[in-house]
């Protein structure tokens, strides 16, 4: 513990003196165009992508304005229709024109009269001018004032709302996040029209300056929790947050445990349904990765289908996702396990058909194992990396060459291809990523343990390793909340699914204060109307 | 001090670990065992499998599916050890599922070959125990079979097929055995297997090549032990006697005679029987309770199976001849062998153990005077597809 400790101090150290040093330049805007012009092209190295154009308003031309603008995030259409034109073109010959001479107060009227367009505020300082200029806005400067106006017109070339490509259903909504903050809080906004959904948005990184929003359904979501959500963000001290994994990384409660006590995703649907029963969803712009916090071990094997299709299936299905953890957990140690040390365990007819499969492979069993499961590890990261082109290419080489010459060519019993794929199948089940990651890192473990000691090894990795899962808490919950500790009520949405009209209630661990969902499942049962109504 | 004490428990991990681990192809496993008794020394025989000649891939090369390793010591677990000397791997009993004894370590006494099958850990004593007749066991274990490539598996299903359908074997897997041996008013009864055919040649691939086998392994005949010696054998009939009284069948079929001439033959589906014991005027009795269900399964004779009265006919005749069957069947345990198989001492010990007592010292001689009461119920259900038979109309 005290090697973790020292890490993180050094760390802090190292981050606090780049605080200084960005508030030391005289930071307001000066009075002079022309010297705020100079300013500004000398802090940015007169970066080519900064435009800005010096223009002159009013009778006569007689005051002297600059337009600032980024090339590339700003809507120059609108900046030349809405802006441009109507303080060079529009007000010629207007009333107005007379008050845009010096003495007036020249801002005052562009601002009231003149600018057509949304979103305008004031500006006074050159962080705010730096801020909003990067960020896409238009900044309008007045020679004379030591003030100026940002006009919100951002405009970027971005990816539309397309299909999500993890946590895909055959049931639900398509749509998926995308890298705008702003989109993503409209399509959760799309879900739910309640005033109680709140909003709060924060800049998080020194550098990057990202925007970062934290949506709750006040009333629904815990205080306690939402203030300490707060509280971890307004921790984090960064140059730069470039994906929402940056800013888990900073607030999860447990670095080092191979699970996830984050949950991320990028489908509105989630997020909303997280909102309903009182969960936080954090949003970071720039990644169509929403995170929901507190987040439970159960969390990690729901999909939102569950609650689309019939009950049944769904909660089958949560049963087979399940069992397919434990599988994708387990297989190959238990394989290993069971033919090293308890081969009584083996029926006969399969004992004698896996020796034969054994007969002259040159590793043990368990090298065998580690093998084929770090062969499958580099054909899967191969498979994410490489361009998309080579795929076939991959899938060819992977399929014959590891899988059917490793088996004739004897190095590789076919008994363990069996066990491998099965085990690299039932990983892909998870609905969520995270889950099958930690599930990747322990299976080597299990795999070490039950070489070393067969299934006792295994049951004392299993025994440590759920005294762990049940010593975990996300963000002040019990991570193994509703089993651990139980909860009757909550077992409702966990190992089965039950009808839509019995999920009364909220979790309650989760939410404590606003635990009722829906009308009483008593009457909210559907059935046929009963004869007296229908004879009236 | 933390860190070296973390290095130190991973190191225990792997160092420590591992000592019992045997991967599969180091495991020479043995299907069948058999135990021989020559001049003062055991020697036993394991039918050790050859995977690779078992397996589904073709890579097999036409050699026999199992091997046999022979050893003798002073006692089985030495001749077991001794194996190694031949055997390329350690022999792995974890499956066995037969055991074969031969006949005259049988007739000297076989509880002292038992105890390191029940002791031993990795065996499970639930494999079939078989008594080799007129032959040794190494003989048996050194035939090859037909169907089923390892014999050990041959002599395991047959064994479990003929007692299930036929009920005139007892498959006794060694804990009953041990139980028997151990129970005061109970002997032990094994089938016996026997070699039919040239022995020589039995253990050659051309065994299983031709159409009727030179050599044949066959079950038949119970053996009789009195303590845990072999005192004799029971003949087909008195097997399947046996099998009456202690409720050992589970599906049968039996020819009886027709009222007038012929043979008919029943089915016998679902059947029960019951020992129970009783003192009536200071005397031992046993009564025997038997309910049987079953089904016309063959017809040789003129006769109307649509009447009714026919029905009740054939199961009278069916119930004199069980109970002839068992009264021949104890008549030939009391008189040749004097060994109380069917477990009436034990009913009566269950019904009146104060004067079992006083009886078991005496037991050998009292088991001759028990009355043996037979309360036999036959039902036939159902007469087939047919109605009556078509010999009939042929004759006509």
């Amino acid at each position: 513990m005290g090697f973790f400790k020292k890490k993180t101090n050094t760390k802090e150290q190292s981050t606090s003196p780049s605080q200084t040093k960005e508030t030391s330049s005289p930071n307001d805007l000066k009075t002079s165009l022309q010297d705020n012009i100079q300013f500004v092209k000398d802090s940015l190295g007169e970066s080519s992508d900064i435009v800005i154009r010096e223009i002159r308003i009013g009778q006569g031309g007689s005051v002297k304005a600059g337009i600032f603008y980024t090339d590339g995030l700003t809507d120059t259409p609108s900046l030349q229709n809405f802006i441009m034109e109507s303080l060079m073109l529009d007000i010629k010959g207007t009333g107005l024109e007379k008050k845009l001479t010096p003495g007036h107060n020249i801002l005052t009227a562009l601002k009231d009269f003149a600018m057509t367009v949304g979103e305008i505020k004031d500006l006074t300082n050159f962080d705010d001018l730096f801020t909003s200029l990067l960020s896409g806005d238009t900044i309008l400067l007045i020679d004379g004032y030591s003030e100026g106006l940002v006009i919100g017109n951002k405009h970027w070339v971005e990816r539309g709302i397309t299909e999500p490509a993890s946590q895909t259903v055959v049931r639900g909504p398509r749509e998926g996040f995308s890298e705008n903050l702003r989109v993503n809080t409209a399509l959760i906004r799309r879900k739910i029209k309640d005033p109680n959904l709140w909003m709060e948005s924060k800049v998080i990184g020194t550098r990057t300056k990202t925007n970062v929003s934290l949506m709750y359904i006040h009333g629904v979501a815990n205080d306690k929790i939402v203030n300490e959500v707060r509280l971890r963000l307004d921790r984090i001290d960064i140059d730069g947050i470039l994906e929402s994994g940056n800013i888990e990384g900073f607030i999860e409660d447990s670095t080092y445990s191979p699970f996830p006590t984050v949950f991320n995703t990028e489908r509105p649907d989630i997020v909303a349904a997280a909102l309903l029963e009182g969960r936080i969803a954090i949003l970071v712009d720039g990644t169509p990765f929403v995170l929901i916090v507190p987040a439970l071990f159960v969390q990690f094997f729901q999909s939102p289908e569950d609650y689309y299709v019939h009950t049944g299936i769904g909660s089958l299905i949560r049963l087979l996702r399940f069992f397919s953890f434990v599988i994708a957990l387990l297989a190959p140690a238990l394989f290993v396990a069971i033919t090293t040390f308890h081969q009584v365990m083996l029926p006969p007819a399969l004992l004698i058909s896996l020796t034969a499969q054994r007969e002259g492979v040159p590793f043990p069993a368990f090298v065998e194992a580690i093998i084929m499961e770090v062969t499958f590890e580099i054909l899967r990261e191969a498979g994410i990396r490489m361009p998309r082109s080579i795929g076939s290419a991959m899938s060819i080489v992977g399929a014959f060459v590891i899988g059917t010459a490793a088996v004739e060519a004897g190095i590789i019993s076919a008994a363990m291809v069996i066990v491998v794929s099965i085990t690299a199948i039932s990983s892909f089940v998870s609905p969520t990523y995270n889950m099958a990651i930690s599930v990747r890192i322990l299976r080597f473990v299990f795999m070490g343990l039950a070489a070393s000691f067969g299934l006792y090894g295994l049951a004392i990795g299993l025994v440590a390793m759920i005294l762990h899962l049940c010593s975990l808490r996300s963000f002040g919950i019990p991570y193994m909340a509703p089993f651990a500790p139980f909860n009757v009520s909550d077992q409702k949405d966990t190992l089965i699914v039950v009808p839509i009209w019995k999920m009364f209630t909220r979790p309650r661990l989760i939410n404590q204060t606003n635990v009722v969902r829906q009308q009483d499942p008593a009457s909210a049962k559907p059935q046929p109307p009963k004869n007296e109504e229908t004879r009236e | 001090m933390k860190k070296s004490l973390v290095v130190l428990l991973i190191l225990t991990l792997f160092l420590s670990g591992c000592w019992d681990r045997r991967e599969l192809n180091e495991l020479g496993i043995a299907m069948a065992l058999g135990i021989d008794k020559s001049e003062g020394k055991y020697l036993v025989s394991a039918q050790v499998v050859v995977p690779s000649e078992v397996s589904m891939k073709t890579n097999s090369q036409g050699r026999s599916a199992v091997t046999l390793f022979q050893a003798s010591g002073e006692s089985i677990y030495e001749a077991f050890r001794k194996m190694t000397k031949n055997s390329p791997r350690k022999i792995y009993p974890g499956h066995l599922l037969i055991l074969v004894i031969s006949e005259d370590l049988a007739k000297e006494g076989i509880a002292e070959s038992l105890d390191l099958l029940s002791r031993d850990w990795e065996l499970r004593p639930d494999f079939y125990v078989v008594v080799a007749k007129n032959t040794t066991a190494s003989e048996v274990l050194n035939v090859n079979t037909p169907i089923e490539s390892i014999p050990a598996n041959k002599m395991y299903n047959t064994l479990q097929v003929s007692e299930r359908n036929w009920a005139g074997t007892k498959g006794m897997i060694l804990d009953e055995l041990i139980k028997d041996l151990l129970a005061d008013g109970k002997e032990a009864v094994l089938t016996g297997i026997e070699v039919i055919g040239d022995k020589e040649s039995g253990s050659s691939k051309q065994n299983v090549e031709t159409i009727t086998s030179a050599a044949e392994i066959k079950y038949d005949h119970l053996a009789v032990f009195k303590g845990d010696r072999l005192v004799g054998w029971l003949n087909e009939e008195e097997s399947r006697g046996y099998a009456d009284i202690t409720n050992s069948v589970k599906s049968t079929v039996t020819a009886i005679p027709c009222p007038q001439k012929g043979k008919i033959t029943l089915n016998i589906l679902h059947y029960n029987s019951k020992v129970t014991g009783a003192i009536k005027k200071g005397k031992p009795e046993v009564n025997i309770k038997i309910q049987a269900e079953g089904d016309v399964g063959e017809v040789q004779c003129p006769i109307d199976l649509t009447k009714p009265k026919t029905i009740d006919e054939l199961e009278k005749i069916y119930e004199k001849e069980v109970e002839e069957i068992i009264h021949r069947t104890v008549d030939t345990l009391r008189n040749q062998f004097n060994s109380d198989i069917f477990g009436f001492g034990d009913a009566i010990s269950r019904s009146n153990p104060k004067v079992w007592d006083k009886m078991k010292e005496h037991w050998d001689e009292k088991f001759s005077e028990v009355t043996v009461n037979t309360q036999i119920d036959v039902k036939i259900r159902r007469i087939g597809t047919v109605n009556n038979s078509f010999l009939e109309k042929i004759k006509d």
